[in-house]
């Protein structure tokens, strides 16, 4: 028997963040612990629940995603030790694959993928290539700039590790795991 | 006592200051540091894979046997969050499998833990005890993830510190509440609010000082205080210390060693009060 696109998107949910997912009692502990709840629509407690009822279309598609701010206040405090945010981390993982773009998704890219050619994060070139697409926030970014520059806390070159390669490996071969 | 030392990312550019009094305290406490052989980024909170970001936290922890130490909350907690899922066979055998080195198990200490296990109380080592200064212990959130180590909700190592610094710890609503900074790329607004919060309530429950454990902490509170004043038109002015420089000034080091002048919101005034009341 196939699955239906909904129940397949439940399952992948439920491999990566775990199957304890299904046993929110929907108290809202999660939500009311979460420091960006007034910005998130659906609520975290509401995205739990999108996810045991597959309902793949209303999880990917909303900013609540990305305004987490990965604290982990909401796994510390799960009364069912659910991890809502390992839901979050499976759900950007899901609407990165579906190629679903945002400024948020795109900055996660940038991140990735200087760690896949670096090994490390260069900050000038992480936020030099984000806000050549996103440029909204260059004004305070180079106000920033300015004063960290004379300080010596800008890093003008890019540092490159030995162990690139298996980086590479890490990132691309546990990503499919 | 011989530690290795994980610097991570931001030690290179925005959190300089958090790695050079690092180097310099822990000098200064006869603890000596062996830099992570060809060290790689962490992940930060910014790799949503589990198994991907486990896998590169054991990169780096296979690269030496001895504990691990860190001055960065954020490379603390995700070293940490690692080796606790490296004790599930199954992700011990998927990832040491994309290994060159093999990951065998690892230790992960924050310098913050490393300090205060290293000064003894009355510690002669203290030559600038800091008398009544009002130091606000602000904790943010991943020095205390995942759960294991420090309570989550009632933290109180650095109010232990604190008061071995011979400081006084203050009381503050939003010690442990998240900082906003991981979303401050692409979620300015959220972010800066969040960071505002904290530290206009730091200023109300008397902060002479803020002390961090975290450089995106830092930035939120110290980088971007100014911008946040002018925000709001609300007067903060409030120095934002890293652990490592407030314990470093303690044990006499100077502004140079503890790259105090790197800081946004200079500390000098501050020193200069610790100073007065020292030779009262």
């Amino acid at each position: 028997m196939s699955l239906t696109r909904d129940e397949e998107f439940k399952q992948e949910v439920l491999r990566q963040a775990g199957g304890e997912v299904l046993t929110c009692i929907q108290c809202g502990t999660c939500s009311a612990s979460c420091p960006t709840a007034h910005l998130m629509n659906p609520s975290i407690r509401r995205l739990v629940k999108l996810c045991s009822e597959g309902k793949k279309e209303e999880a990917l598609h909303n900013e609540t995603l990305w305004m987490c701010t990965s604290c982990l206040l909401c796994t510390v405090r799960c009364p069912r030790g659910i991890r809502p945010k390992a839901v979050v981390s499976a759900l950007k993982d899901l609407a990165k694959r579906a190629g679903l773009r945002s400024k948020d998704a795109d900055y996660e890219q940038f991140f990735l993928k200087q760690i896949k050619d670096y090994g490390r994060i260069a900050e000038l070139a992480l936020t030099g290539e984000f806000l050549l697409v996103f440029p909204q926030g260059a004004v305070q970014s180079m106000q920033m700039g300015l004063e960290f520059l004379p300080k010596g806390k800008i890093d003008l070159k890019i540092e490159k590790i030995k162990g690139r390669d298996e980086v590479k490996r890490i990132i691309e071969e546990l990503r499919e795991e | 006592m011989k530690l290795a030392y994980y610097p991570g990312c931001v030690s290179k550019s925005t959190g300089k200051e958090m790695d050079v009094s690092t180097r310099a305290v822990c000098a200064a406490l006869g603890i000596e540091l062996d830099e992570l052989d060809d060290w790689n980024c962490c992940g930060a909170t910014h790799v949503s894979h589990e198994l991907v970001a486990t896998g590169l936290a054991a990169r780096n922890m296979a690269q030496t046997d001895l504990s691990i130490m860190t001055a960065c909350s954020i490379c603390y907690s995700n070293l940490r969050a690692a080796a606790q899922r490296l004790e599930e066979t199954e992700t011990l055998e998927k990832v040491n499998a994309v290994l060159d080195k093999k990951y065998i198990g690892s230790r992960i200490r924050h310098a913050l833990d490393v300090i205060l296990e290293a000064l003894a109380e009355n510690d002669e080592r203290i030559v600038v005890p800091f008398m009544e200064l009002m130091v606000a212990p602000y904790y943010g959130c991943l020095l205390t993830r995942p759960a294991g180590q420090y309570s989550p909700e009632f933290p109180s190592i650095l109010e232990t510190l604190i008061k071995r610094l011979q400081a006084e710890p203050v009381e503050f609503r939003l010690k442990t509440f998240c900082c906003g900074g991981p979303i401050f790329m692409p979620q300015e607004k959220a972010a800066e609010d969040i960071a505002f919060k904290i530290l206009s309530e730091a200023k109300k429950a008397g902060a002479e000082v803020i002390v961090t454990v975290c450089p995106l902490c830092h930035l939120m509170l110290d980088a971007k205080q100014k911008v946040l004043e002018q925000k709001h038109g609300e007067r903060i002015s409030i120095p934002v210390l890293y652990v490592t420089q407030l314990a470093g000034i303690a044990l006499g080091l100077g502004p140079e060693e503890l790259g105090l002048e790197m800081n946004s919101v200079s500390p000098m005034a501050m020193m200069e009060r610790v100073y007065a009341r020292l030779s009262e």
